[in-house]
């Protein structure tokens, strides 16, 4: 394990945890070593610390309890989704009490007419999208995780997808929320109207990875269906020419619904996987889907189709029939699962660069694995410039895993200097705060530091998250050891 | 109010705002085109205001990345002359574009019409820059269309109203613009037929960007300002929709047929340079002063039309949002006391509250500002949100009691 081992002896006694069973009930708590096990980490594998229990409350009123039950005793707390976050958001740094949220998981209203749903926060992502078939409506935020990861978890880390690139990422989606304060005190934020009066506290939550408070209620925003698509795939030679033809789609003025790119190495290990039929011998493959009115489609499909040629596509083929759409979809949407046919371990980041500049960041990506001799494979939002380069090694072997980690720093520092960032919907959680001060002046991480302290001022809530200054527990952050990282679905 | 304070660069402005904070711990108020300064309570007397307008520079503008970064002070209709020559745009209305700034604008939240279509300033907000109270250049987000690295510090300055921060610089996601756009002008006998109309076009198969409703003397007052020749009869549905000449043609004719069911009186294509005119007249009415009073209710879209009924009974004249849910009402001149404006208000706010929304003041009678919800009724978050300002300007510098801590 890890630094995390050297946390303070836990003060977690055998009464403390009756306080918590009157609170949930005696089913809703689990204290035992190997039932914790389970909740040691999220997506991000590398760091583990199992909390000292894990709560399921089933109402707000619990969670308040429970909080206010922490504070009275000083442990620390962490709110926790389906846990297929991607850079240790909810790492339990110090031990405590971890709220899985997961039993809170009802769609409480849909107001089709007032376009809004109200819903808790542990419910699945899609089973809001399924409970809106048919009526015309969806929730837009589609993560590739969707089928698992939760809507309050996508709450706290402003979590993006393949169709953010035309209809925004979550905080676009979120109109309100009900939160539990780390003071344990209850507070609505917004509601289903829009423009409440105020300053925009939900959008201030949307994305603070749990370290502002616990979201028990969401209010969110629900989109139109498109009235018609086109999905199509252009096959390139290159990355390099596919870099250059989704600069120049972008650049043309279109916003497709999706534009998404995956390598060589990526195609190679899906179609072993789910048999698509995908040219093995194509240096990379666009994933591109338009939508809009149906008399618009195929022009805007059209054009596209000549941009890519433009680039030296080698074909673009279209999707004939939904079914053929559907399975395109779940090649993207699993690309991570099929990794596990490339190598035994593996380590992605979530780089984003100006859209011009991915040609750029693709060929240093390149030069950056032959240079520390890693494999590196490519599957990502291109439309958003949002990289996704998975670094594949044997993390038995200590020796690849320092060039692993090397790699990922000097790819990560290279989308800074591009002018981008280096997480676009993943969060910076426990993973990358060492990234923060390179991102960001003291001026700028003291201005978040106040925010923070004025909302969680002993930092008991999600300690050690996102401020490289938020100490919690001792804990300064997070010192990365090794990558490892198994990722989502 | 003094002398303007008008810095030429964000250091100067920063520089004067720390040295403020040293010294004399005058309260500070930041204007860009001036346009919204009736916002809001009257604040503290002595205010050093400082003029943003000199900050005007474009930064960066990657035309092939749809993003810009440009100071503060830029005024809006210079922003859009640029922008245009690149074939994009930011597609929110702002009122007064030839005073308004983009700094202005996105501490207000301005919106207008197409919100409905293209969302609001947080929606394009990517990266924002301010000089806090302590004279600190701080930023938030980036230059970059997706990130989630830190605090989402736009969104929170984005509609702060200069309470938390002098916005300086900020960075901006653009759309393309459209080719061309037109409406359907469609006057109605009664509210009950255009919430009908309004419910069938939310499973419409075009995809408009507006959707509007004017009643009282407002479809007079804009139909005026389109020049158009349009009827103003009273409640006026009135449908905007963008795209290609085919995709704008297409709509209209399906909206046609899915409007005429509905007890409409009249439906009037208004295109070209009309349909110009048209979008103008509905993003400038809130900024109209000639009426006493100004306000502006947020509510579910479902109970708009009802809203809007018993407004126009006491005299108000009406611009809907009906998409989001927002009314702009403009009182009546006889609502000549502060007494009377009130009297007109209250059953409205309380309606408002109903609907699970609000009811605030943009603009009346200065000297009546200190009895009206010049910023809504506190909502329960309200007590956090002074927490947070008390937290970032400890010393009440910024804009004092005109919002927040009115």
């Amino acid at each position: 394990m890890s630094a995390l081992a050297d946390a303070p002896a836990h003060l977690v006694t055998a009464a403390f945890l009756d306080k918590l069973r009157s609170i949930v009930g005696d089913g809703n708590v689990l204290a035992q070593a190997e039932e914790l096990l389970v909740y040691e980490c999220d997506g991000y594998v590398v760091e583990k610390q199992t909390p000292d229990a894990v709560v399921f409350p089933t109402t707000t009123e619990q969670v308040s309890q429970i909080v206010k039950l922490c504070n009275a005793h000083h442990i620390p707390f962490v709110p926790r989704g389906a846990g297929t976050s991607l850079a240790g958001g909810c790492l339990p740094i110090g031990g405590g009490v971890m709220l899985a949220l997961t039993r809170m998981k009802q769609i409480l209203e849909v107001s089709v007419r007032d376009r809004y749903a109200v819903v808790q926060p542990g419910l699945v992502n899609v089973h809001l999208t399924q409970r809106l078939k048919g009526t015309g409506y969806h929730y837009a935020p589609d993560p590739s995780s969707q089928g698992a990861c939760t809507v309050g978890g996508n709450f706290a880390t402003n979590s993006g997808g393949p169709h953010t690139l035309k209809y925004g990422v979550t905080v676009n989606h979120v109109l309100g929320a009900e939160v539990v304060l780390p003071d344990g005190s209850v507070v609505e934020l917004g509601g289903p109207v829009e423009d409440s009066p105020g300053y925009d506290l939900t959008g201030l939550f949307v994305g603070s990875e749990g370290t502002l408070g616990i979201c028990t209620k969401l209010y969110v925003r629900l989109t139109r269906d498109p009235a018609a698509y086109r999905t199509m795939l252009g096959v390139f030679e290159t990355v390099d020419d596919a870099t250059q033809a989704i600069s120049s789609i972008i650049g043309a003025g279109i916003v497709p619904a999706a534009l998404e790119l995956m390598d060589q190495g990526i195609v190679q290990a899906l179609e072993q996987a789910f048999h698509f039929g995908f040219p093995l011998d194509a240096g990379a493959v666009l994933l591109i889907e338009v939508d809009g009115l149906e008399v618009a489609v195929d022009d805007e499909a059209e054009r596209i189709t000549t941009l890519c040629l433009a680039n030296m596509a080698r074909e673009v083929r279209r999707a004939k029939t939904a079914q053929e759409r559907q399975l395109l979809w779940k090649c993207r949407k699993q690309a991570f699962g099929a990794i596990g046919r490339l190598s035994p371990s593996y380590c992605t980041q979530d780089g984003v660069v100006p859209r011009t500049r991915l040609p750029e960041i693709l060929r240093f990506i390149t030069d950056c694995g032959l240079r520390h001799n890693i494999r590196i494979v490519n599957v990502f939002h291109a439309g958003d410039g949002n990289i996704h380069p998975i670094l594949l090694f044997d993390e038995r072997d200590k020796e690849q895993v320092e060039r692993v980690l090397k790699a990922s720093d000097e790819i990560l520092e290279k989308c800074i200097d591009l002018g981008g960032s280096v997480t676009g919907e993943h969060g910076i959680g426990v993973e990358k705060i060492s990234f923060m001060n390179k991102l960001f002046t003291p001026e700028d991480l003291a201005v978040m530091q106040s925010i923070h302290d004025c909302f969680n001022p002993d930092g008991q809530c999600s300690p050690g998250k996102m401020l490289p200054t938020s100490a919690g527990c001792g804990n300064e952050y997070v010192p990365r050891k090794n990558p490892g990282r198994k990722a989502s679905l | 109010m003094t002398n303007a304070f008008t810095p030429a660069t964000q250091t100067e402005l920063a520089r004067f705002v720390a040295e403020n904070a040293q010294g004399a711990k005058r309260p500070l108020t930041p204007v860009g085109g001036r346009t919204a300064l009736h916002f809001g309570y009257a604040g503290k007397d002595g205010a050093q205001v400082v003029d943003l307008h000199g900050l005007s520079k474009v930064i960066d503008y990657p035309a092939r990345d749809m993003t810009v970064t440009v100071e503060a002070g830029l005024r809006i209709d210079e922003l859009q002359t640029l922008l245009r020559t690149e074939r994009q745009r930011l597609p929110i209305d702002i009122a007064q574009s030839a005073r308004a700034t983009i700094g202005g604008a996105i501490a207000t939240n301005t919106s207008g019409p197409r919100r409905f279509g293209h969302g609001t300033f947080r929606d394009y907000v990517i990266g924002i820059s301010a000089v806090d109270a302590h004279g600190k250049l701080f930023k938030g987000g980036g230059r970059v269309v997706k990130n989630v690295a830190g605090y989402d510090l736009c969104k929170l300055l984005t509609g702060s109203r200069g309470s938390l921060g002098i916005i300086s610089q900020v960075t901006l996601k653009l759309r393309p613009v459209a080719e061309t756009s037109a409406f359907l002008w469609c006057p109605f006998e009664i509210f009950a037929e255009v919430e009908n109309a309004l419910g069938r076009l939310l499973q419409s198969d075009a995809r408009p960007v507006a959707l509007e409703v004017l009643a009282g003397s407002a479809a007079h007052l804009i139909a005026n300002e389109a020049r158009a020749g349009l009827p103003s009869a009273s409640p006026v549905l009135c449908v905007g929709v963008e795209g290609t000449p085919q995709e704008v043609e297409w709509q209209l004719d399906r909206l046609r047929k899915e409007i005429t069911p509905y007890g409409v009186q009249d439906l009037i294509r208004v295109e070209g340079e009309s349909a110009e005119h048209l979008w103008t007249a509905l993003t400038e009415f809130q900024t109209s002063a000639d009426d006493p009073l100004t306000f502006q209710a947020n509510l579910l879209p479902s109970r708009c039309m009802e809203f809007a009924d018993a407004a126009v009974k006491l005299g108000v004249s009406v611009q809907v949002h009906a998409g989001n849910g927002i009314v702009i009402g403009q009182l009546p001149e006889e609502a000549a006391t502060v007494e009377q404006a009130l009297a007109a208000l209250s059953s409205l706010r309380q309606f408002a509250r109903q609907a699970k929304g609000n009811l605030q003041v943009l603009h009346c009678d200065p000297e009546w500002k200190s009895r009206m919800p010049m910023c809504g009724d506190p909502e329960p978050a309200w007590p956090l949100m002074r927490q947070l300002k008390q937290s970032l300007d400890p010393h009440g510098l910024l804009n004092p009691g005109r919002f927040i801590d009115a």
